[in-house]
């Protein structure tokens, strides 16, 4: 055989044999791929059920236009639509401002609108719309604008004829509008056939002229029309401010002076920490076939003693590493630290411990170094994906969204957000404080018994 | 001072120690003599209480040696068969560690380590990091590591495996002079010529089991003859090679007659006979059998198999 086909051949079998290559050539950007797929909602066959990003509606409108709005909300896959809220007895109420309010400042979802009573407003031309906010997330909060300003607008027709039959009852009175609406209603029918009932309960509603099957472009064309009047040197922003009016209010991290960066930084961190801290756990193996550990344990050195000692250093040199990140952070991007400083150093410490844990675990359940490694690209590599670490985990299916939260980058991600952002306390962190350090103990604990049943300190 | 006492262990299937009893006494220079894979490094990490036996027990000083026994480590020093140190470490760095392992600290450590590095001939590289090392240091340095805390039993597995002659004389002078301050030796080998050389006592070992155990003269004994007579193989000395084959065992390998007379076949008769079939006395070289002879004796197999 000709030497390059041998050369060849002895190139496959190391390949092959070399099971962390395998995995990571052909199984990790698989994985990767496909949880991509599920963001970007590539799968077509796929019912992503009740995700989406939560959005809360609270409609203090009677006006039948808020209840098509809304609707129209639940109808756009992006948004999961929520109406109500329980009440201490099982029984579901409708949200309240407050609610929401109180929602938003405790992270239970981070966009709310509200209809208020004054929707279409008596005195004005146009509708009224509140818009509250917690843009943690940069990315989610841009779909979310960008979603419900198209369907707003989708629905600006509608709103405006109910708008202008406001109007029109107001200025006429309700027996002159009444006759008003009926003679175009008749007229209407005669002219161009169709029921004079059927005209003149649309005509009620706003959807006079078929306005309402129009879609955004040409309503748009048809409120410039309808605005060209009043506003003739108004850009076109200004007119549709003026027919839609969205007070907004951003409830949390107004302070906050470079949002995005806040949670680059603690994405990408946890991210970098996971690889090194699992990388460092994978070293056990050099030791144990360099004899390290056998000199070592022939002083009087337990086992544990050394696993002990792994997860001390890996701790500390997480701690330092996220540290100086997010020291980085500040000095790149001006990200506000000493505001937060004992609940960060808290975070950065339960987030490191949880971190080693994971490392040492892989290092206990795997065989070889390569394959330690393997696992580690794998799991670190979806843990960051379905964690948040690298995009919002509410652009994910349902389905997906509750292994993000079985996941350390998940917890770590949100943490510091819910510092660097919304500015929480130290107690106020306690919660995620102790799930991230149960992770780590439990993780750790469950490394140890591997450890012991594993041929490392053999 | 160190004994096993019907001491079995397995793995999986494979048993690597078959009822070994052996008993160690204080200042013993004990080698362990056996091909690769006959069960001495399992031996070993049994007798620094590294691995619990499956069946029979080890005991130090009349105390059983175990995982979980810890005091009895400050005793023990393991030299490891491969170089068990820190080699993006310093030589002063390494055996700092090892040392403080053992709770020994402050100037006592320090000189220590003077006095370790200063044994080794390593004192000038104290501040070298240990990649840079010769194999020779290496081993010199992985087996001081060992010493720092001044056990009482020394246990070496294989110490000098590949490395230049005059390391391993260096490293066996500086052992021997162990020995004779009194510090118990036992020493795991497959190199018969260590064995000979350094153990006064000798453990021969093959599939876990210890087939001869006594000095080398004890061991040589169990041979079926005392002398090796080895002679050039040419035409003039095939007759005579032909004629020994009723006296004794003969082979020839690689050009060399070796003739291992039968008990009660003097050297005198053979060199008669030598001078009656013309072959001159001066070709023939008498050697003493070696521990490698015994080997082949006890196993059918040579040493290095």
């Amino acid at each position: 055989m000709h030497p390059i086909f041998v050369l060849f051949r002895k190139s496959v079998l190391h390949f092959t044999r070399n099971k962390a290559a395998v995995l990571i050539t052909f199984l990790v950007p698989v994985v990767l791929i496909a949880l991509f797929g599920f963001v970007f909602g590539l799968y077509k066959h796929v019912d992503k059920g009740p995700g989406g990003i939560g959005l809360a509606v609270v409609n203090l409108s009677s006006e039948p236009a808020a209840k098509d709005l809304i609707e129209a909300l639940k109808l756009e896959k992006t948004f999961y639509v929520i109406t109500t809220i329980d009440n201490p007895d099982g029984t579901k109420r409708p949200l309240t401002e407050a609610d929401v309010r109180a929602a938003i400042h405790d992270n239970k979802y981070r966009f709310a609108l509200v209809l208020p009573a004054d929707m279409i407003p008596d005195d004005g031309f146009g509708i009224h719309l509140k818009f509250f906010s917690d843009p943690r997330n940069e990315v989610e909060t841009q779909m979310v604008n960008g979603i419900l300003q198209k369907t707003i607008f989708s629905r600006v027709p509608q709103l405006l004829g109910q708008s202008l039959q406001h109007h029109s009852r107001k200025y006429l009175g309700d027996e002159r509008f009444e006759t008003f609406n009926r003679k175009m209603a008749d007229m209407v029918a005669a002219t161009y056939g169709g029921d004079a009932d059927k005209i003149y309960q649309r005509m009620v509603s706003g959807d006079f002229m078929g306005i309402r099957s129009l879609n955004t472009p040409k309503a748009k064309t048809s409120t410039d029309k309808a605005s060209s009047t009043d506003a003739d040197a108004a850009s076109p922003a200004d007119i549709f401010s003026r027919i839609a009016r969205i007070e907004t209010e951003q409830l949390v991290g107004k302070k906050v002076s470079n949002p995005a960066a806040s949670r680059l930084v603690g994405g990408y961190a946890i991210m970098f920490l996971m690889f090194a801290l699992s990388g460092s756990a994978t070293s056990l193996f050099e030791e144990k076939r360099s004899g390290i550990f056998q000199r070592v344990l022939a002083a009087p050195v337990r086992s544990s003693h050394i696993l002990w000692a792994r997860f001390l250093f890996g701790v500390a040199l997480g701690t330092l590493q996220l540290s100086f990140l997010f020291l980085a952070g500040k000095v790149l991007f001006g990200i506000d630290l000493f505001s937060h400083t004992v609940p960060l150093l808290s975070l950065i410490v339960v987030a490191a411990a949880a971190c080693t844990a994971f490392g040492m675990l892989l290092a206990a359940i795997s065989s070889s170094p390569e394959m330690a490694l393997g696992l580690a690209n794998l799991i670190v590599l979806v843990m960051c994906a379905i964690g948040g670490a690298w995009f919002p985990v509410s652009l994910m299916p349902a389905f997906i969204q509750q292994f993000s939260k079985l996941t350390i980058v998940y917890w770590s991600v949100e943490g510091f957000a819910s510092i660097l952002w919304a500015g929480h306390t130290f107690i106020e962190m306690l919660p995620t404080l102790g799930i991230l350090a149960a992770f780590a103990v439990g993780v750790m604990a469950l490394a140890v018994v591997c450890f012991k049943r594993s041929s490392m300190f053999d | 001072m160190l004994a096993l006492r019907s001491v079995t262990k397995r793995y999986g299937s494979i048993t690597a120690l078959d009822n070994v009893s052996l008993e160690i006494a204080p200042g013993e220079f004990f080698g362990l003599l056996g091909p690769n894979g006959a069960g001495k490094s399992t031996l070993m990490s049994l007798a620094a209480g590294l691995r619990t036996p499956d069946s029979g027990e080890v005991l130090l000083a009349d105390a059983p040696l175990s995982k979980v026994n810890l005091a009895a480590r400050h005793v023990l020093g393991l030299v490891p068969q491969t170089i068990a140190l820190y080699t993006d470490l310093t030589a002063e760095q390494n055996l700092r560690i090892f040392g403080q392992l053992y709770g020994i600290s402050g100037r006592d450590l320090k000189s220590r380590i003077d006095e370790a590095l200063e044994s080794v001939q390593l004192a000038d590289r104290r501040h070298s990091v240990v990649k840079t090392f010769s194999g020779g240091m290496q081993r010199r340095l992985n087996l001081v590591a060992s010493l720092l805390h001044r056990p009482k039993i020394l246990l070496c597995d294989e110490p000098t495996v590949g490395i230049d002659p005059q390391s391993r004389n260096a490293i066996f002078d500086y052992l021997e002079r162990l020995n004779r301050e009194g510090l118990t030796i036992i020493y795991s080998t497959h190199y018969m010529e260590e064995a000979e050389r350094l153990c006064s006592r000798i453990g021969i070992i093959d599939h876990g089991k210890i087939l001869a155990l006594g000095t080398l003269d004890e061991l040589l004994m169990q041979l079926p003859f005392e002398d090796e007579i080895a002679f050039p193989e040419t035409p003039a000395t095939a007759t005579f090679a032909a004629q020994l084959t009723a006296h004794g065992q003969l082979s020839t390998a690689e050009g060399t007659h070796r003739f291992r007379p039968r008990s009660g076949h003097p050297l005198s008769v053979f060199f008669a006979d030598a001078e009656k079939t013309g072959v001159a006395t001066r070709l023939f070289e008498i050697q003493r059998p070696t521990l490698e002879a015994v080997f082949l004796h006890l196993t059918g197999r040579k040493l290095r198999d």
